[in-house]
């Protein structure tokens, strides 16, 4: 019995012995208390290159690189294990031929039955090309990492399912002004003008990322200075790989030049229209409104000629001769005064225009008319605008007297003032610029007209009363509104006949 | 016998009121004609009067409070005045004015001469 426990121990001991030998994945070694190598197998040799007789004997710091052998590490790793058991480490060893391999070492110490250590075991697995790959994998996620933060001319930004902010590029901090710090856990409705906050925009565009995939978007947005840019945005879900949205990626580009660039463009376009229709008007004008008193003289004149002996007939006429022509002079006169009103930019003076000292001298002007006509004029505190002080000044000339001048009762002229984004102008004309205006209104309590007219008493020479019941040209309304269109505004008129009328004017803020 | 015909001008200009009944006068003396100023006021005194119905209307178009077609507009739609003849009488030659007016119901759209000799022709012919 002793014989076969023994011949199968025996036996057990040679397979095991075996086993180790010939495991080729792993080095296990057996170092002596010393660290001296006893023991070799064929995975030592795949892994290190030194062949079993030339190894024996040798101290198992010679895998070691030269840095570790300063440090001590073989060493450090012997007492590990010495002292408890077991040391592991990952590093970089070498082969006999000097190349590296990143090693996966353990170190376990093998005990007598008294305790004492008699042995090493160490057993090393070759991760060299693990490492390779994770080395690439990090860097080139290093790399990725340094291409969002680095560029300057896109925000990045990456989100969190609640909207806050995760991360922040170099592109975000230019275009938004917020460093990283300012920002972080923040949710992005910041980025929002006020009026898009309240409308609730920023999570309805969530809301259709989510839903398709990606929102995108254009429009104005504040930056950390309160200044407004304009956006292209795009908002992109990311899923992991179960569908979960795991957040949201926001890239925005600063368009700001570009839109005014495109409002420049919509202002020199509508100019030109502007231009060829006034020309065409001012074609019509001349041909129809001057034929009226050219007409007149013809007539007058062949009357004279074949009453000539009649000489109060004649001296009847000659006056209404001299009066037509009179007229038809005014006429052209007006026709050049508007027709002078060109958007010239170097005739074109443009100042800081103070509103309220440009009502102060129109009230001046007007002072008998007012005190005669019982007039008042209520006038806010005005803001300053950007133009040419006579053009305004005419402007506002012209909407006072009318006010004074189509009047029953004692006028009361409100002059008021505040500023309105474009998308407050009510009727604004397609071409007006997308910024925000200074808006003006005139009121009186004066007779004021049907509503039906109100867009055809800015035209040339319109009237809305016979040449007995008040006096003019009808080019005082045609004057302003060229003046105000000059100035890239826009002016338009509300009225309720017998009740008074109220006009509009939006003027660039 | 024969009443007198009568005829009816609304313009809002005296001095082409006064050429026109200068020149009615030459062409026949015997026509009675009413000078109006304004469209409101025309069609308030024939609608005030059933006796008063004008065979000839002469109408102007530009006028203001009130416009020559729109004038007309309202002016075709008295009963009384459904043989009454509307011209049009205007300065302006415009082709949509004279299309709208012949569609609703003008006799003939005159423009104003500048002589009186052609004004007169016109009448003639209009009275004979």
């Amino acid at each position: 019995m002793n014989n076969h426990n023994s011949s199968s121990l025996k036996d057990s001991d040679i397979l095991y012995k075996k086993v180790i030998e010939e495991i080729k994945d792993y080095a296990i070694i057996l170092l002596d208390k010393n660290g001296i190598i006893r023991n070799w197998n064929k995975g030592a040799e795949k892994i290190k290159q030194y062949h079993e007789h030339e190894i024996l004997g040798k101290h198992f710091s010679i895998f070691y690189l030269e840095e570790d052998l300063e440090s001590n590490l073989p060493f450090k790793l012997l007492t590990e294990a010495k002292e408890t058991g077991r040391a592991a480490q990952e590093g970089w060893r070498k082969r006999k031929d000097e190349s590296k391999f990143w090693g996966s070492i353990s170190i376990t110490a093998i005990h007598d039955d008294a305790g004492n250590v008699i042995s090493y075991c160490k057993v090393t697995k070759d991760l060299t090309e693990k490492k390779l790959v994770e080395d690439t994998l990090r860097s080139n996620e290093e790399r990725y990492h340094r291409m969002i933060a680095e560029v300057e001319d896109y925000a990045i930004i990456l989100l969190n399912p609640d909207g806050t902010i995760e991360n922040w590029n170099a592109g975000a901090e230019k275009i938004k002004g917020y460093k990283s710090q300012d920002v972080l856990g923040k949710s992005f409705h910041i980025f929002y003008t006020e009026e898009d906050q309240v409308q609730g925009l920023p999570d309805k565009l969530l809301n259709i990322a989510k839903a398709q995939g990606k929102a995108t978007h254009e429009g104005w947005r504040v930056r950390k200075d309160g200044t407004k840019f304009w956006g292209s945005v795009v908002i992109t879900t990311l899923h992991n790989e179960n569908r979960r949205i795991i957040g949201f990626s926001k890239v925005t580009r600063d368009l700001t030049q570009q839109k005014i660039a495109q409002e420049q463009l919509n202002v020199y376009t509508r100019e030109l229209e502007l231009q060829n229709s006034e020309l065409e008007q001012f074609a019509y004008v001349a041909s129809h409104d001057l034929q009226e008193p050219l007409r007149k003289i013809q007539t007058f004149t062949e009357l004279i000629k074949e009453n000539f002996e009649d000489k109060e007939f004649t001296t009847k006429y000659l006056n209404k001769l001299d009066s037509s022509a009179k007229r038809m002079s005014k006429l052209i006169k007006s026709l050049l005064e508007y027709s002078r009103l060109t958007k010239e930019k170097d005739e074109y003076n443009e100042a800081e225009v103070d509103l309220n000292s440009l009502v102060k001298d129109i009230k001046q002007d007007f002072e008998l008319l007012i005190e005669e006509k019982n007039a008042i004029i209520d006038c806010d505190l005005l803001p300053s605008v950007t133009g040419n002080r006579t053009q305004l000044g005419q402007v506002f000339s012209n909407l006072i007297s009318n006010s004074l001048k189509f009047a029953q009762v004692a006028p009361v002229i409100k002059i008021r003032s505040q500023i309105v984004p474009k998308s407050k102008i009510i009727g604004a004309p397609e071409y007006l610029s997308d910024f925000d205006y200074t808006y003006i209104s005139v009121e009186d309590n004066g007779i004021g007209f049907e509503q039906k007219y109100s867009n055809l008493i800015f035209t040339l020479f319109q009237r809305l009363h016979g040449k007995n019941e008040y006096s003019g040209t009808g080019i005082g309304l045609a004057l302003c509104k060229k003046i105000i269109e000059n100035h890239n505004g826009f002016v338009s008129a509300t009225g309720k006949l017998g009740k008074g009328a109220t006009f509009h004017i939006y003027l660039p803020a | 016998m024969n009443e007198p015909r009568k005829c009816l001008i609304i313009d809002d200009d005296e001095d082409d009121q006064e050429i026109f009944k200068m020149c009615l006068r030459t062409v026949n003396k015997d026509i009675n004609c009413v000078g109006v100023f304004n469209g409101q006021e025309a069609i308030d005194m024939l609608k005030a009067s059933d006796e008063y119905v004008p065979q000839h209307i002469f109408l102007d178009v530009n006028m203001p409070k009130m416009n020559g077609i729109e004038c007309l507009r309202i002016l075709r739609h008295i009963p009384e005045l459904k043989n009454t003849k509307i011209f049009m009488y205007s300065t302006t030659s415009e082709k949509s004015v004279l299309e709208e007016s012949m569609k609703l119901g003008a006799e003939k759209y005159i423009v104003k001469p500048a002589k009186t000799s052609e004004l007169k022709k016109i009448l003639s012919e209009i009275l004979l």
